[in-house]
């Protein structure tokens, strides 16, 4: 490695750093802003015993030294503390309970959006403005722009209330299919339009046409030359895309009631659940922050021409 | 070749008992109540949901049940007897309880009075600050110097400030299940199976965060062989479309929640399996009492003034035609009401307390709620309107009416009731414009009567109507009116006269300090039962005059329920029992 490429790493892992502190920061203070709070019912409680529950966790400390303890809290001991609302629950149990179901949704699904995207792009753009084409582009269009409630209602509707085949639940793992269709849907549907017009771009090349009249197969051709170069675009989506997904969906869980990190982020922020939805934001913004990080990182490797600085 | 003959002998028979055992399995059924529960441990939790769970988990003093004829019943549980309390010189009434021979926790250990008088003082205490801590307020001492004892292993005694009509229903009540103290130093105890210990007729055997929370029968139960069902899973969901999906795909046998949309093919659709259970409870409107409703240029002050809304308040409600938004908004059953304190709760004589409410001969409660009287009600509402109000000739409609704004928490049911009280008002030319917030921002705005006009809902925790009055005292953290706060709380206007019920109590032209939180408190240290519910009708009365209190409906609990479950039985509070129960397919 290049001392101009770990010069780089450090660069960007700096400012990770530094995004990730203004999160913390943006949203901490304005969930405090907010009005409500965690110890606000339907029934209220006495002041005294408001009062009791807010020294417990530290509420009733000014709002900056809330601050300077919670940072002081993450930095040194990486703890995030217990939920508010959820009594006797830690955040990062919490987190890591979700996580564990929708990194799992969340990473099939991207596998299988990328290796059909890529295969479905591929395929439409070599057999351009066939049939095959135009059916991928449509179907293609259809998924893009059709919103995940609808989609997944809709899965729902047909292959477990009408068919029966599959259950409408996310408790057991027969239930995390029809979700992991959904999810992946809309980025497999995505994938095949970038690979597709950034193929076309790589076929039309000066490159393409030289490799073909040296008389290089066409295998080679398509998997050594043009795959490879087009999938840059798709490199790039695929990071943040990838954070997206495995840090799960409100909509798709809601409707196939499975127990990921996205329900809880809503809720949290519903029941202002202070810890819960600083412990959610810093996960979700760091998870974004690295993907980014790493797929920026992976140009290089399928681009050589592209330079770090 | 005998080996052989043997071996596949033994093999038939160790074939035959596998399928012996699966004809034998355990029975098992599948719900969905609620998403996952905040918590679930008895002290805490405040919700419907928690509690059906809970009433699985735990056996209190008392419990609820069905007699012989299906009837719903307080028996005693864990309690010998529940037995009458003695009333002591200075009013107050101690109780003495045995608890039965043998009881165990769920881990085998025995439980003893100390473990109930541990729960009750921590789930009372300050330090808690359970939402339902002051279930324990009619006990002696509440909150932190709680009048309870064990004076034995077996003996809890204790002190209630006065007799409690309502106090076996209290008993039965998750908040007064005993908890025991090593299990509950860790308040991670009950956040997973591991760790929780119970005494009821189930335990805990798995809890899979946000997914399902399964209960197995407790062998260590002493009831155990009255269980019928083996295994229960609560399926954690919190959507209603996820629920009804899964209810008729046949996965889970009970929801207690479906889509408000799809209620009126459900009907139809499921005549049997689609139920609406009674629920004590109160739709309603508030209004700010310290909104100012007369118009611009109105010369009436203080008492006078305050009066004038009064008038003014009462009639918007008349214009209300509360069967439509029964009928055509909520779908679900709800019974129009025309007073405050919920259907289901009953009066000292046993009958229901909202039908001995009200003022008139000809119809229950405070106005005749009938479609028959709508052209009547309308006509009373402008009558008082015009007194008031400047009525444009040419179009009939009122010039000068203040606007107004709604407040409601983002639903699409609360948002159809505004969208008709809105078009109610306008036809008379009132003009209220509708405001949503998010839950926990709209009752922080409510609480702190930063509103004009409010929805509003209450539920009854126990069969009394003083769980419906004691909120609206000036010092009630439930008063979302304001009552007796800023410049009501200066208004001297009110009458009480409580010398007919033997206190030395009249009140003329009083604040609302003086009578209303006087009367409360009188109704709460009262020991004739007679008198302390007349006095309650009392109070109601002095509610609805204000007509700050817009009731619209009695709530209703829909649920689904399979028709192959048997045994199943529900209690006003929404509580569901599965322990009986049977599946016949």
């Amino acid at each position: 490695m290049s001392s101009k490429m770990l010069f780089y790493i450090l660069k960007r892992v700096l400012l990770a750093i530094l995004t990730i502190w203004i999160v913390i920061t943006v949203t901490f203070f304005v969930m405090h802003s907010v009005p409500g709070g965690p110890f606000v019912g339907e029934k209220a409680i006495s002041k005294e015993a408001q009062a009791a529950l807010e020294a417990k966790y530290g509420l009733d400390k000014p709002l900056w030294e809330q601050y300077t303890t919670y940072l002081e809290d993450i930095v040194t001991r990486f703890d995030f503390g217990p939920s508010l609302k959820q009594r006797g629950r830690m955040v990062i149990d919490i987190i890591m309970d979700g996580m564990k179901t929708s990194a799992k949704l969340g990473i099939i699904a991207a596998c299988y959006a990328a290796v059909l995207g890529i295969t479905l792009g591929a395929v439409a753009a070599l057999r351009r403005n066939t049939l095959l084409d135009k059916t991928i582009m449509v179907i293609t269009t259809a998924f893009v722009s059709m919103p995940s409630f609808i989609m997944g209602s809709f899965l729902l509707i047909i292959f477990s209330t009408k068919l029966g085949w599959l259950p409408a639940n996310g408790a057991s793992q027969g239930g995390l299919i029809l979700p992991i269709i959904t999810l992946g849907l809309y980025p497999m549907a995505y994938i095949t339009r970038l690979t597709r017009s950034s193929m076309l771009d790589v076929l039309g090349q000066d490159y393409i046409r030289t490799a073909r009249a040296k008389g290089v197969s066409g295998g080679k051709i398509i998997f050594g030359h043009a795959l490879k170069n087009s999938l840059i675009p798709v490199i790039t989506y695929f990071g943040p895309m990838l954070a997206f997904i495995v840090t799960g969906s409100m909509v798709v869980e809601q409707i196939f009631a499975v127990p990921g990190i996205g329900r809880q982020f809503v809720s949290s922020i519903t029941n202002r659940d202070y810890t819960m939805i600083m412990g959610t934001t810093i996960f979700l913004a760091s998870l974004i922050v690295i993907m980014n990080l790493v797929s920026d990182l992976l140009y290089k490797a399928v681009d050589p021409r592209i330079e770090f600085d | 070749m005998k080996k052989l003959l043997a071996l596949v002998l033994a093999l038939v028979m160790a074939m035959s008992c596998v399928v012996f055992a699966s004809a034998e399995e355990a029975t098992s059924i599948a719900v969905c109540l609620s998403s996952e529960p905040d918590t679930l441990d008895p002290a805490l939790n405040s919700a419907v949901d928690g509690a059906t769970m809970l009433a699985h988990l735990f056996s209190g003093l008392a419990t609820w049940s069905t007699d012989e004829n299906g009837k719903l019943v307080i028996v005693a549980e864990c309690a010998e007897e529940l037995t009458e309390g003695v009333v002591n010189e200075d009013g107050t009434v101690t109780y003495t309880y045995t608890l039965k021979d043998g009881l165990t926790w769920s881990d085998g250990k025995a439980l003893t009075a100390n473990d109930f008088v541990f729960a009750w003082k921590r789930a009372a205490s300050t330090a808690l600050g359970a939402d339902y801590g002051y279930m324990f307020e009619v006990v002696k001492g509440y909150p932190d110097e709680l009048a309870v004892e064990a004076t034995d292993e077996k003996t809890i005694v204790i002190t209630l400030n006065n007799a409690v009509a309502y106090w076996n229903e209290l008993l039965a009540f998750p908040t007064y299940f005993p908890v025991r103290e090593d299990v509950v130093a860790s308040e991670a105890w009950a956040t997973e199976a591991a760790t929780y210990v119970c005494n009821g007729p189930y335990t805990m055997s798995d809890w899979a965060h946000n997914s399902v929370i399964t209960l197995s029968k407790n062998p260590n139960y002493f009831k155990a062989d009255t269980v019928t069902m083996d295994k229960i899973e609560c399926y954690l969901s919190d959507d209603a479309n996820n629920m009804l999906a899964n209810f008729e795909n046949g996965d889970w046998l009970l929801i207690d929640d479906v889509p408000t949309a799809e209620i009126a093919n459900l009907k139809v659709n499921y005549p049997e399996e689609f139920v609406i259970a009674g629920q004590i409870g109160t739709y309603y409107v508030c209004w700010n009492v310290n909104e100012e409703i007369l118009p611009e240029g109105c010369e009436l002050t203080g008492a006078e003034a305050e009066a004038a809304r009064q008038e003014i308040r009462n009639a918007l409600g008349l214009l209300l035609d509360r069967n439509y938004i029964c009928d055509e908004i909520g779908q679900a059953g709800q019974v129009p009401a025309s007073s405050f304190v919920a259907m289901g709760l009953t009066d000292a004589d046993g009958s229901e307390f909202y039908k001995n409410t009200g003022v008139s001969e000809d119809f229950v409660g405070y106005y005749n709620t009938t479609v028959e009287a709508i052209d009547a009600n309308w006509d009373a509402a402008l009558t008082v309107l015009e007194k008031y109000y400047t009525v444009d000739e040419a179009t009939g409609m009122f010039t000068n009416f203040p606007a107004m704004e709604y407040l409601y928490n983002t639903s699409e049911g609360h948002k159809a009731i505004g969208e008709y009280l809105q078009s109610a008002f306008a036809a008379v030319g009132i003009n209220m414009t509708l405001v949503n917030q998010e839950w926990n921002t709209f009752l922080n705005t409510r609480k702190d009567g930063q509103y004009s006009i409010a929805r509003n809902g209450w539920l009854a925790d126990y069969n009394d109507p003083i769980c419906f009055l004691d909120m609206w005292t000036s010092f009630s953290g439930n008063n979302d009116v304001q009552y007796g706060k800023g410049a009501h709380a200066d208004l001297a206007m009110y009458n009480l006269d409580l010398t007919a019920f033997g206190y030395d109590i009249k009140v003329e032209n009083g604040t609302w300090a003086e009578t209303y939180d006087v009367l409360i408190n009188t109704i709460k240290t009262c020991t004739d039962n007679e008198a302390r519910y007349a006095m309650m009708h009392v109070a109601e009365d002095m509610l609805m005059a204000t007509g700050c209190i817009v009731p619209l409906y009695f709530y209703t609990d829909i649920y689904m329920i399979d028709d192959s479950v048997e045994g199943f039985y529900s209690n006003p509070l929404g509580y569901k029992y599965f322990m009986n129960c049977t599946i016949t397919k």
